[in-house]
């Protein structure tokens, strides 16, 4: 326990001194003053009189609709850009951890301690985690609050679909550690884990692009990655799906089984585990 | 005396690129270090030292061979529960005081917050950092005071084994010898034993007991630091008179013998011969005012013993004393 306080110690301070932290916060919070300022929402005897978004009447139609369709909706289609935001962010700001802490002369000291290296790096792994989960939490957190606050409409769907986000940023994180464990190289841990998870959109449309190949081991190849990496795009529209709930059309609803979700946490299991038994084989 | 380095036999074979051999960084190497006790590791750039250092921390794996901390090999963390290492050129991360690293690396050592808060006062002032940059971002300290504090940091576990490797680099002469009374301090107050790796061999003179020199991957030379600078069997001899006929003499034993400064330089085979050259001044009717053994500094026999080409057989002196 000991260990895992003195790295998360070690990860905020660091964050805090190099700008990491306030640059994460800031753009966030930066965010969340665009959000509030761009939702206008007019109530009159309980009922939505009119909406705009981002300046520009929301079209409400003949039919009145109720304001808890309006929030269920626009959140439902709002989460799938935090899950943009929170990953990237995320990454931006922890993939760094590993390479720096192999830098000659610090790894030394951290070493030299009582501390296996599996633990080590498992705790560096919580510290990032925490660090990343407590943006989410505040960015989500405080939308949801902006919401609740204009509308009244409290949906803790929205806030819950946080934690997906939170899967897919532990998943990308155990991948960026996996190669900053090999290659020392923050650059290359940001460019190979943002790289994966454009990969893993693309692959959501694995069917389509297996279609169109002209070779049978093309498309068993590329339904083989797609099984193999974690599935980005899908985890994406689970947010979505998870935060509309029912509202949802079937389509959308229908990313919401267990399989993408286990296959992308067995890839950050498999990340993780590697990136433990290379780094205790590593000689420094 | 609790030993608390034992190396036997540590080989270390390093990968080059394809189609090369590989490169022999340690060659079965020998030896022990005991509580207390100040030890020395001696020799050029790519000796080994480094490597073996690096073995006893676990930070790289030997090829083959065993070393243990305290009884526990190298390979179990708990081995460097009671261990402090201040590396060469060591970065101590620079976005933290000298009381938050401090309190970073006591927490990994196992440390306790209460303990902490007396432990780092008492110790930013032990080894001169003075409390006034305790709350002070280290990226304004200069070289000598990150040493300071990197010293600080080994210690703040009240480590049983301290690893050095160039402690005293970039300090100034005053807080390079208050480091060594420090060390000093540590190893006759507390039991601390210190493996000092330094290219200052004036300073390891000064500070260690014993001295283990590694040349190619071995150990070329072992002993206290008397042993090591005690030139073989040779003596200085102030004696009255000391006129051409005592010399010639002595020569006629087999003694080389050279006159400088008023006194003589005997070179003999053994201690009976020397007696015998003793029995001759006495019997000669000349009187011994001194007999002292001829020492050269550390850096005489360090400078020796790597340009010497090969070990002769039987190996020097002091591998000798060992063996046996």
């Amino acid at each position: 326990m000991k260990v895992l306080v003195a790295n998360i110690e070690d990860v905020m301070r660091e964050a805090a001194a190099r700008w990491t932290l306030i640059a994460y916060f800031f753009l966030s919070t930066l965010f969340i003053i665009i959000f509030a300022s761009a939702v206008n929402l007019d109530i009159v005897n309980g009922a939505l009189a009119g909406a705009k978004l981002f300046g520009k009447d929301v079209q409400m139609g003949d039919n009145t609709i109720s304001i808890e369709k309006l929030v269920l909706g626009f959140e439902s289609g709002f989460s799938v850009f935090l899950y943009f935001i929170c990953t990237f962010l995320a990454i931006f700001a922890t993939a760094h951890l590993v390479p720096r802490m192999q830098e000659k002369g610090t790894i030394d000291l951290y070493l030299s301690r009582p501390v296996s290296r599996v633990r080590l790096l498992m705790s560096r792994y919580v510290a990032g985690l925490i660090l990343a989960g407590s943006n989410v939490v505040y960015l989500i957190g405080t939308i949801w609050l902006i919401i609740a606050w204009k509308t009244h409409v409290f949906h803790p769907r929205f806030l819950l679909g946080g934690s997906i986000m939170f899967l897919m940023i532990a998943i990308l994180l155990a991948f960026a550690f996996l190669i900053g464990v090999v290659t020392s190289s923050t650059a290359v841990s940001i460019m190979t884990t943002y790289g994966i998870f454009f990969f893993g959109l693309m692959l959501a449309a694995h069917d389509r692009i297996a279609a169109a190949v002209s070779k049978e081991w093309q498309a068993a190849l590329i339904n083989g990655l797609y099984w193999i990496f974690p599935k980005s795009g899908e985890l994406g529209q689970a947010v979505v799906a998870f935060v509309g709930g029912d509202e949802m059309p079937a389509r959308v609803l229908s990313v919401l089984t267990p399989a993408p979700f286990l296959t992308s946490a067995a890839f950050g299991a498999v990340c993780l585990i590697l990136a433990s038994w290379l780094f205790t084989k590593k000689e420094f | 005396m609790t030993t608390l380095i034992e190396v036997s036999g540590l080989r270390k074979l390093y990968r080059s690129s394809f189609g090369q051999p590989k490169i022999t960084a340690l060659d079965g190497i020998d030896f022990q270090v005991r509580e207390g006790e100040m030890f020395g590791l001696l020799g050029p750039n790519g000796a080994g030292k480094t490597t073996t250092v690096k073995i006893l921390l676990g930070l790289t794996h030997a090829t083959s061979g065993s070393a243990s901390i305290a009884g526990l090999p190298v390979k179990n963390p708990e081995s460097r529960r009671r261990v402090g290492y201040l590396p060469e050129g060591h970065k101590i991360p620079n976005y933290l005081t000298a009381r938050q690293a401090m309190t970073i690396f006591g927490r990994m050592s196992g440390m306790d917050s209460a303990t902490m808060r007396t432990r780092i006062p008492d110790l930013i002032e032990r080894v001169g950092l003075g409390m006034k940059w305790a709350d002070v971002r280290i990226k304004k300290f200069s070289k000598g005071m990150t040493q300071r504090l990197g010293l600080a940091c080994a210690l703040i576990h009240s480590p049983k084994l301290l690893l050095l490797d160039e402690p005293t680099d970039g300090v100034d002469p005053v807080g390079r010898r208050e480091i060594r009374d420090l060390l000093r301090e540590e190893a006759k107050q507390n039991g601390v034993a210190v493996l000092l790796n330094s290219h200052l061999l004036s300073e390891i003179e000064l500070t260690c007991d014993r001295v283990a020199m590694l040349r190619n991957g071995k150990v070329a030379a072992f002993g206290t630091v008397e042993e090591l600078t005690r030139k073989s069997a040779t003596y200085k001899m102030v004696a009255t008179p000391t006129d051409d006929s005592l010399v010639a003499a002595f020569r006629e034993t087999g003694a080389g013998v050279e006159r400088v400064n008023g006194h003589m330089v005997l070179s003999v085979s053994d201690v009976p011969h020397l007696n015998a050259l003793v029995d001759k001044l006495r019997a000669s009717g000349g009187m011994l005012n001194e007999l002292t053994p001829v020492r050269s500094s550390l850096e005489d026999v360090f400078v020796d013993l790597i340009r010497a080409e090969e070990v002769p057989a039987g190996g020097t002196p002091a591998e000798r004393d060992i063996s046996q």
